[in-house]
């Protein structure tokens, strides 16, 4: 996972978990539910589909709201954390998810218009 | 072929609840004489699971069972039905339209194995029954004066009150002996009259309570009944309604050249229409506590006038007045009394109203402005606010509220907001206003506003909505003229006589701290730009006068850009004081005082986005012709409706 960084990381939502199997993603959720084990939280996206995330170590932090996941997807759809980042809705406007959801599924509907992945590609 | 019953409508007519064209079996039809001699008839119907004996058939279809064409076990389609609940609590489904589908022989006999329906589905019991019917002597012993309830009672007939009478099994012996009095007159009238209100007096009524009130037998002398509101007219005197207040003013003094005294009105709706009534001095102490928005009461004994429709927005040719005889009763069975009487108006049909005209709207209230205060022309001060509707037709109107509504109003969580009886305006295109009769409802309890909401949720928050209102200096964000900046040079806009307008999102790249103030007429409304003179006073040529003072305005030049040009324009005082946050003057004094904190402010306001909305016009100075932008307006990012909007734009040109 070391080079998870420098990788390009499409962003997905639940529904094309399974076109990136074992390919790093970029992944925005709202937390549901924080197993009480610490190392793995459910989540739902945009569309309101649940997925499992798994973390590398121990949460160490109250976990709530909205996160973007950076991780790999494993062969069964479960995302595997690298990193994790908390969007802060305390101040200013609260995140959008479905809004972003939308633009994601642009983002996608129109490759040729956002090439971000052609690194990958290549 | 054989026709399959509408299971379950039995207890959607029981309960009120709305059920298209249900398909129920006759079981039992019984004649009922009353004593105007017409005859009436009490229907028993199944839907296979319950059956219910509580249907009257309105005297019009009295050809149906006269010309055996409804008999046992025949098949009908109730097409119009009225559920009413009466005075003692229970329930009469008057059948106002049906149609014979299949006859009895075709069906050859019972359908299923329907049971007795009541309110809890259980079967009744006599003792149950007495126990309900004692509530309302209760109630009608507390009730002041001559009230509908203890006239109606006096005038029924000792058979019917057994106790033993349930609501499921009428005896004939009952049937026969009802009180019913249908005058031969009322029977030509229309068919509103045969409303439930007036099933209030059907034999069903019976209870022991008429006994017991046989003290007021003596203001019996003038039979009373529920009136349906629509066939009030000023011409009847004896007469009761059963309505609920729809709105009810607060108390307002008066004072002109005959006196001055206090009054109050509020609006009354039952299932016919409605009507506005009003209440002076005695009347308003008398009655202004006892009435509650929402509730239901029997009113009677009013004053009907031609309504004065300069007044009055309710859809009525007469009002009432309250005088000293009259009475209000509340009501306690409310049910089959709308709540509310609406007409709404697709927001997009408005276009099509003329002015003026007075009409309900229902909408989801996008965004609601602050409150602000103004002055009216008689110089009285009030607080407005103004809320953008938008609904399922995907327009968008701005409705204003006054007083008191625009102050309590609370905008957050975008609610469902009806406004009964607004006034369509042509201020700005088309818009609302409220006025001091109309009601406003947040997030009513009505079926429209559970639409409203799930449209709004599932779709209706993306729409890119058109508002017919067009707004000048306010800040919304309805009608824009959206515009990049490449649009405005390629489209040549502000070529043509008439400036243009366009909005833009766009990001300030530079601003001219240079002449970016100028020294102005201190005058209240002259803004002309002064003279220093040679004895240190500034003169105003538009004044003709000489001044000791000055005061600072903004001219400021600043170069806007986008993703794919840029544009010069000029802001003047408000939306440059928007751009660098600060007031002309603050920003002299800065600059006299305090160069690098002048710089700063610059550098601060500088690589800012927001939306602008701006005037295009071309214009010439010396022969030379050139484009000149005039910021009209500065508004902070919406960034989700940016998003959204850029969203349906790019699924728009895929497509």
């Amino acid at each position: 996972m070391a080079g998870i960084i420098d990788v390009p990381k499409p962003r997905i939502n639940c529904s094309m978990l399974l076109q990136h199997i074992n390919q790093a993603v970029c992944f925005v959720c709202r937390v549901s539910k924080v197993h009480p084990s610490g190392k793995t939280f459910t989540a739902v996206d945009g569309e309101g589909k649940t997925v499992t995330v798994e973390l590398n170590c121990c949460l160490e932090e109250e976990l709530s709201g909205v996160v973007e996941v950076i991780g790999l997807v494993s062969n069964k759809g479960v995302l595997m954390a690298a990193t994790y980042n908390l969007l802060r809705e305390d101040r200013g406007t609260p995140f959008d998810l479905e809004l972003y959801n939308e633009a994601l599924k642009v983002i996608h509907d129109f490759p040729q218009h956002y090439p971000f992945e052609a690194a990958v590609s290549g | 072929m054989s026709i399959t019953l509408t299971q379950g409508a039995i207890e959607a007519l029981y309960k009120g609840l709305p059920i298209k064209n249900p398909l129920l079996q006759l079981l039992n039809i019984r004649q009922m004489t009353s004593n105007s001699g017409l005859p009436r008839f009490r229907l028993m119907m199944s839907d296979g699971q319950h059956a219910l004996s509580s249907f009257l058939l309105t005297t019009q279809l009295n050809h149906l069972p006269e010309q055996k064409l409804l008999v046992q076990h025949c098949i009908c389609m109730l097409k119009k039905v009225v559920t009413s609940t009466l005075a003692d609590g229970r329930t009469a489904v008057t059948v106002m339209d049906m149609e014979v589908v299949q006859s009895a022989e075709e069906t050859g006999g019972r359908i299923g194995n329907p049971t007795p329906y009541n309110r809890d589905g259980q079967m009744s019991s006599p003792a149950k029954k007495s126990s309900a019917t004692l509530e309302p002597d209760s109630s009608s012993a507390t009730a002041p004066g001559p009230s509908y309830r203890s006239t109606s009672f006096s005038r029924s007939n000792a058979a019917q009150s057994s106790p033993t009478n349930s609501p499921m099994k009428v005896s004939p012996m009952k049937d026969t002996n009802s009180p019913m009095k249908f005058s031969p007159a009322k029977d030509t009238n229309s068919p509103m009259k045969f409303s439930p209100a007036k099933d209030t007096n059907s034999p069903m009524k019976s209870s022991p309570a008429k006994d017991t009130n046989s003290p007021m037998k003596a203001s019996s002398s003038s039979p009373m009944k529920v009136f349906p509101i629509s066939t009030l007219n000023p011409y009847q005197s004896k007469w009761t309604i059963r309505a609920r207040v729809t709105n009810k003013s607060n108390v307002r003094q008066w004072s002109n050249s005959r006196g001055e005294g206090k009054l109050f009105s509020f609006e009354v709706v039952d299932e016919s229409g409605e009507i506005k009534i009003t209440a002076f001095n005695n009347e308003v102490d008398k009655f202004f506590s006892l009435l509650e928005q929402g509730k239901v009461y029997y009113i009677s004994k009013a004053t009907l006038k031609v309504a004065n429709k300069q007044y009055s927005t309710l859809k009525n040719d007469y009002e009432m007045t309250l005088h000293a005889h009259s009475s209000i009763v509340p009501c306690e069975d409310n049910q089959s009394i709308p709540t509310m009487n609406c007409n709404f108006v697709q927001i997009e049909e408005l276009e099509n109203r003329d002015k003026d005209a007075i009409i309900d709207v229902i909408g989801i209230c996008k965004k609601a402005e602050d409150v602000s205060r103004i002055t009216t022309k008689n110089s009285r001060e009030v607080s407005k606010r103004a809320l953008h509707l938008i609904d399922s037709s995907g327009k968008e109107v701005t409705a204003t509220l006054w007083g008191e509504e625009a102050e309590k109003f609370d905008g957050s969580g975008q609610p469902v907001v009806a406004i009964k009886g607004a006034r369509l305006s042509d201020f700005g295109g088309r818009s609302l206003s409220a006025l001091f009769s109309s009601t406003i409802m947040v997030n009513p309890d009505i079926p429209e506003a559970f639409r409203l909401r799930a449209w709004y949720d599932r779709e209706g928050y993306a729409v890119n909505s058109q508002s017919l209102t067009e707004r000048r200096s306010t800040n919304s964000g309805s009608r824009m003229n959206w515009k990049t900046l490449s649009d405005v040079k390629n489209e040549n806009m502000g070529h043509e006589d008439k400036a243009e307008y366009f909005s833009c999102l766009a990001t300030v790249v530079y601003m001219r701290k240079e002449n970016c103030l100028y020294q102005a007429c201190p005058s209240a409304d002259c803004n002309k730009k002064v003279i220093i003179q040679h004895n240190g006073l500034y003169r105003c040529e538009k004044c003709n006068r000489e001044f000791s003072d000055f005061k600072y305005r903004f001219l400021l030049s600043a170069n806007l850009a986008d993703f794919g040009d840029n544009q010069w324009v000029t802001c003047f005082q408000e939306t440059a004081e928007v751009l660098l946050g600060h007031s002309a003057q603050t920003l002299g004094q800065l600059r006299e005082t305090d160069e690098a904190a002048f710089d700063e402010v610059f550098q601060k306001a500088n690589f800012r986005t927001h939306i602008f909305k701006n005037r295009v016009k071309l214009e010439t100075y010396n022969d030379e012709s050139r484009v000149k932008v005039t910021v009209m307006e500065v508004l902070p990012v919406d960034h989700r409706e940016y998003s959204r909007r850029l969203l349906s734009n790019i699924r728009r040109l895929a497509c």
